[in-house]
C-alpha cells in the first residue's frame, strides 16, 4: 500500500504511466478551471484568479514539462545508466496526481474570501491541509527521479533538490511570460 | 534432516575475505579433487540475483519480458540489472 502511494513507479512507468498521468492531469486542469486553482509552478498552487481555460492547460503543461526537461538534463549529467525519456515523462505526469486534491480543495469558499490583510485561523488551517498533497507530490517526484534515471544516495538527494529548484524557477518564469497573454 | 536450501558461502565469516574452493568431490566414485579454485563471478552473487540473470538469459535479454514476468516497471527492472552489472564489475576488480 505504502509503495503504491509513494512509489507506484516500481510497478508503473513509461507509456502506461504517461497515459494515466495525462488523464489525471486533464481531470485536474478541468477541475482547477471551475475552482479557479492555478498550478503556476512545478510545485505551486494558488487559488482565486478567474482566467480562460487555455491558461490552465498551459500552466499544467509548463509545470509538468519543466520537471521533465530538467530531470532529463539531470539524468544526462548524473546517471551512468541508460534511461528512457518516456519513463521520465510518464512518472513525472503520474506524480502530479495529488494536485487533483488541491484543485478540489479550491472549491472551499473560505480560501477564495481570504485577503492578504485579513487571514483568519480557518484559512491558515486549510493552507496547512493543502500542504499535504504538495508534500505527497514532492515525494512522488523524488521517486520518479530516482527510478527513471537510476541514481541513489547523496547524488540522488542533492540532484533532486537542485533539479526541483531549477524546474520551479523555469516554470514560474515561463508562467510569468504567458500570463499577460491571457489575463488583461 | 531438515530439507532447507543451503546458501553457498562466498565470504569468510572470520576475516570477510572472499572464500575459495579447496575441495571438490564426486558423489558416484567418491573421488576428491583438492586445490585452490576461485568461485566463478556469478556464483558470488546472491541467489536472487543469480536467478534474475538466469531468467534474463532465458528471455533473450528482454527487459520488457522480464518486467512483465516480475510484475515490475521497465526502469525498476533495468535498475536491478544495472545494480547486478555494478556488482559483477566490483567482483571482477576484486579478483584481479
Amino acid at each position: 500500500m505504502k509503495t503504491w502511494l509513494f512509489n507506484p513507479f516500481t510497478y508503473i512507468a513509461g507509456g502506461r504511466a504517461l497515459i494515466i498521468g495525462l488523464i489525471v492531469m486533464t481531470i485536474t486542469l478541468s477541475t482547477a478551471f471551475y475552482s479557479n486553482t492555478h498550478f503556476d509552478g512545478a510545485i505551486d498552487a494558488h487559488i482565486g484568479l478567474q482566467a480562460p481555460f487555455l491558461l490552465y492547460v498551459f500552466e499544467q503543461l509548463i509545470a509538468w514539462g519543466s520537471v521533465v526537461l530538467i530531470f532529463f538534463l539531470a539524468g544526462m549529467i548524473l546517471s551512468s545508466s541508460r534511461f528512457r525519456f518516456i519513463d521520465i515523462a510518464g512518472t513525472a505526469a503520474l506524480a502530479r496526481a495529488p494536485m487533483l486534491l488541491v484543485a478540489i480543495a479550491g472549491f472551499i469558499p473560505a480560501l477564495h474570501n481570504a485577503k492578504p490583510d485579513h487571514i483568519d485561523n480557518t484559512v491558515i488551517a486549510l493552507s496547512f491541509i493543502m500542504l499535504i498533497p504538495i508534500i505527497w507530490l514532492i515525494a512522488l517526484l523524488y521517486n520518479a527521479f530516482t527510478i527513471s534515471i537510476n541514481v541513489k544516495g547523496t547524488k540522488a538527494i542533492a540532484g533532486f533538490i537542485t533539479a526541483l529548484i531549477l524546474a520551479e524557477v523555469l516554470s514560474v518564469s515561463l508562467n510569468h511570460l504567458i500570463q499577460p497573454l491571457f489575463i488583461k | 534432516m531438515l530439507n532447507t536450501e543451503r546458501k553457498l558461502p562466498d565470504i569468510c565469516p572470520s576475516c570477510s575475505a572472499a572464500l575459495q574452493v579447496t575441495s571438490l568431490g564426486c558423489d558416484v566414485c567418491e573421488t576428491t579433487v583438492s586445490g585452490k579454485f576461485q568461485l566463478p563471478i556469478l556464483a558470488r552473487l546472491p541467489a536472487d540475483e543469480q536467478k534474475f540473470i538466469v531468467e534474463f538469459v532465458k528471455n533473450s535479454g528482454s527487459l520488457k519480458i522480464m518486467a512483465q514476468q516480475l510484475g515490475l516497471s521497465y526502469p525498476t527492472v533495468r535498475n536491478l540489472l544495472d545494480d547486478i552489472i555494478l556488482k559483477l564489475k566490483e567482483n571482477e576488480k576484486a579478483q584481479i
